[in-house]
């Protein structure tokens, strides 16, 4: 790991992913130190005042600093995609793994299982779960586990076929090791590299789903802070202020620039064909 | 001949364009382009916003005032609203109208006036079957209240009949006749539909027919050739439905739609700098936008808490952020100039936090209670509800805002619809209102209970007050009447009044429109300039 990343610091655009990764995280993770307001206390006040000393990114309609609600914003955005992707790439493996090494009719059911979520676009079968359940941050994140479910799964289920037909796996069935031990310790450590790169490039998309959803109302409740109902605000007040829709763009501009860099690094010096410096 | 011409035309870089759109044209021709490019130029489009998609073309089931617009565009009625600042009518299919006593009025068609379909000429036999059926209680119609104490329509002769009340009616005047339920249609057409329709329509007789409907796209009337007020002003009017102001104001710009109300908010911003070729203009709303509370609801049965939640609601702060200050409180449901407004109303606008405390402390809640608010998610809805839940949480309030999309939240109080109208606790709401006052008391009587009472309020002296004020002449005695009965709703704690908004409208010059004294369209109305 520590190879890794001192290769990526080596590469122009994976540091520069990286920096801003570790920028917008830290900055989430301490929003609570960071952020100079409360990023739901009201000042009707002070609405829609432009950039000032006070209020760097100036403030929404109802007088709320929109740095604060950014940083807040921020902790929305990555607990979203870690927890989603965390949650979607465990079962995910888990599936995909018992799909590749069990029995045939197992394979099947877990592949008609993949298919069938497959076959809903992502961003309808969103709207169709919010429309029956209600919007929620819980609703969102079930959602992006269930739909990226089938992207891990399907990766670990064709890597899992292939290994499992090497000799070294054959041998350890031969000495009477277990399933699950060649499962988790022959089977995952060989799959975990193209699945690290392919989470790295999902999270900015699972951000813009969650700013997406959260812009259409579908999202996070008011007055819980996100990127996307920032851009919702400032859409709606777009003739009368443009800062509102700078400042929930800027975060989602560069954490999708950040995880895009950083994943398109991590693929180079993983995958060994495009390995340059190997 | 044709040997010495070729090369000079080939050469010719004229002849040669020419040639070459000539063949593109041909083309084109073939395919039955051109002959559709031409039909398109040619034709007088009016493209216009409502703020929901349709939701039915009978009458009996019409939902408001966007069904109204459709409606009004392709049926007529015996009056029709008179556009303009000052409320008033005008004749449509009635040659002649009048109130003759108390209880009756007499009335004779123009002669003429067709149903499109085949379905021949309208009659007073017409006349009776389209008000008598909304009484109809095995129709179940939404729209049955708007006709008060209607006993019959009696035919006097083809032409001719009499509207007849059990107890004098003055709201006859200004929200039936000239509104949804006075919509005339063809009884021959509507018995052979199995007595009511939906969507479609098997026939017109206003200037405009339905043409279709795209459903959450766009509904397309198209000019009535047999009508009998003469022909249309446009050949098709697309009518879109556009929840958010904002995006209809996007559209309005970027030349989709010709005519559209606009927020507020953007009023000030559109006067400084009006897009090109285009008017401003401001019309008192007559909406009322109100929170209201589930009195049948296990958490807000209670009344001490219901109260408590109306002086924690700080309508200023409220109307300086969801409507920059451009609109008024209201003090009721019943706008200002009509019958029945309040001057002022029982609680003050401003929040009282230490009321609401000694409320709660009362109601058992001194800890503190979570409820939840619906809301319409609609910019302004959505900083109002947080405006709510900021102030309701000093008395010690969690407020849950719920957003919904229009349809989930047009179905939420509808008992009709399943069990949701139980989990309402807070819902914000916004009605909108026809110029007379019975027409927004109608709608919280017992009997509108999980049909447009998602309060669920009730109370007999209310039904009471409400039946005997819409058979009323006096105008003074009637104003008192329906100023109590909005005193009473508010102390039942059920309701805090909010505003009544504005109506601020935008429309091309190249366009006529025609505008209620609310800033209402009316379609049929519309001409170009």
């Amino acid at each position: 790991m520590i190879d890794i990343l001192k290769r990526i610091t080596h590469e122009t655009l994976g540091l520069f992913g990286l920096i801003l990764v570790t920028i917008i995280t830290v900055c989430a993770v301490l929003a609570n130190v960071i952020a100079p307001y409360d990023p739901i206390a009201l000042n009707i006040v002070d609405r829609l005042q432009g950039p000032s000393a006070s209020h760097w990114l100036g403030t929404d309609q109802l007088g709320r600093d929109l740095f604060s609600r950014v940083l807040f914003g921020g902790q929305i955005a990555l607990k979203v995609a870690l927890v989603s992707i965390g949650a979607a790439l465990c079962i995910g493996v888990i599936l995909g793994m018992l799909a590749g090494f069990g029995p045939r009719w197992l394979d099947n059911i877990i592949m008609l299982f993949f298919d069938t979520i497959r076959s809903f676009p992502t961003v309808m079968f969103a709207l169709a779960t919010v429309a029956l359940v209600g919007p929620s941050l819980s609703t969102v994140i079930a959602v992006i586990i269930v739909t990226s479910i089938p992207n891990y799964g399907r990766v670990v289920r064709t890597q899992t076929l292939t290994i499992k037909s090497n000799q070294f796996v054959m041998a350890e069935r031969v000495m009477g090791v277990s399933t699950m031990r060649i499962l988790f310790v022959h089977i995952l450590p060989n799959v975990i590299g193209p699945l690290i790169i392919l989470a790295s490039m999902d999270i900015p998309t699972v951000i813009a789903l969650e700013a997406g959803l959260s812009f259409l109302g579908m999202g996070v409740k008011p007055p819980t802070p996100s990127w996307g109902s920032i851009l919702n605000d400032g859409y709606t007040l777009i003739r009368n202020t443009p800062w509102p829709i700078i400042a929930g763009s800027i975060p989602l501009v560069l954490i999708t620039l950040g995880f895009t860099f950083l994943g398109e690094s991590l693929r180079d010096l993983i995958d060994p064909k495009l390995r340059k410096s190997l | 001949m044709i040997k010495n011409t070729a090369p000079v035309l080939v050469s010719d870089p004229k002849r040669r364009n020419f040639l070459k759109t000539s063949g593109a044209l041909g083309l084109a021709a073939a395919a039955g382009g051109v002959s559709e490019i031409i039909y398109a130029q040619d034709k007088k489009i009016l493209k216009i916003r409502t703020y929901a998609d349709m939701r039915s073309l009978d009458p009996a089931y019409s939902q408001g005032v966007v069904d109204e617009e459709i409606q009004s565009s392709i049926y007529s009625k015996l009056i029709q609203y008179k556009p303009g600042r000052e409320w008033g009518y005008e004749l449509d299919a009635a040659e002649s109208i009048e109130q003759v006593d108390d209880t009756r009025i007499k009335f004779k068609l123009k002669e003429g006036v067709m149903f499109t379909g085949g379905f021949g000429e309208m009659t007073a036999e017409d006349v009776k079957y389209s008000y008598e059926r909304i009484l109809d209680e095995s129709l179940e119609s939404t729209n049955t209240p708007d006709w008060g104490s209607l006993k019959e329509v009696t035919v006097d002769s083809k032409y001719e009949g009499t509207i007849v009340f059990s107890d004098p009616y003055p709201p006859a005047w200004n929200i039936a006749l000239p509104y949804i339920v006075g919509n005339i249609i063809s009884k021959k057409a509507w018995e052979e539909a199995g007595g009511k329709v939906d969507t479609t329509t098997p026939c017109a007789s206003g200037p405009y027919m339905h043409q279709e409907w795209q459903p959450k796209q766009k509904t397309v009337l198209a000019r009535n050739p047999d009508w009998h007020g003469g022909v249309a002003a446009f050949d098709e009017i697309h009518i879109f439905p556009i929840d958010d102001e904002n995006t209809a104001q996007i559209a309005y710009e970027s030349g989709d739609i010709d005519c559209t109300r606009v927020s507020l908010g953007s009023v000030g911003n559109l006067k400084a700098s009006p897009p090109a070729n285009s008017t401003i203009e401001e019309y008192p709303s007559l909406y009322y936008v109100w929170v209201g509370m589930n009195v049948e609801n296990e958490t807000m049965a209670n009344a001490d808490l219901r109260k408590a939640v109306q002086h924690c609601i700080d309508v200023p702060s409220i109307l300086q952020a969801s409507y920059f200050g451009a609109a008024e409180a209201s003090t009721g449901i019943i706008a200002p100039g009509l019958i029945g407004h309040r001057p002022k109303g029982k609680l003050p606008p401003e929040m009282n936090i230490a009321k609401a405390q000694e409320h709660l402390a009362a109601a058992g809640l001194s800890d503190g209670v979570s409820i939840t608010l619906d809301v319409l998610n609609k910019s302004a809805n959505v900083t109002t509800a947080q405006v709510i839940q900021a102030t309701c949480a000093q008395a010690g309030i969690t407020v849950e805002v719920n957003l919904h999309e229009s349809g989930a939240f047009w179905s939420l109080g509808d008992s009709s619809s399943g069990e949701r109208y139980k989990d309402i606790q807070l819902i914000l709401n916004r009605y909108s209102m026809a110029p007379d006052p019975s027409y927004a008391t109608a709608w919280f009587i017992t009997d509108q209970k999980g049909i447009w009472n998602w309060e669920r309020y009730s109370d007999p002296e209310f039904d009471k007050l409400e039946a005997a004020a819409k058979s009323i002449s006096d105008v003074a005695q009637r104003d008192e009447m329906y100023r109590k009965m909005q005193d009473m709703m508010e102390d039942s704690g059920a309701y805090r009044f909010i505003t009544h908004e504005a109506s601020p409208v935008i429309y091309r010059n190249s366009i006529n429109p025609a505008f209620r004294p609310d800033g209402l369209p009316l379609l049929r109305s519309f001409s170009s300039s």
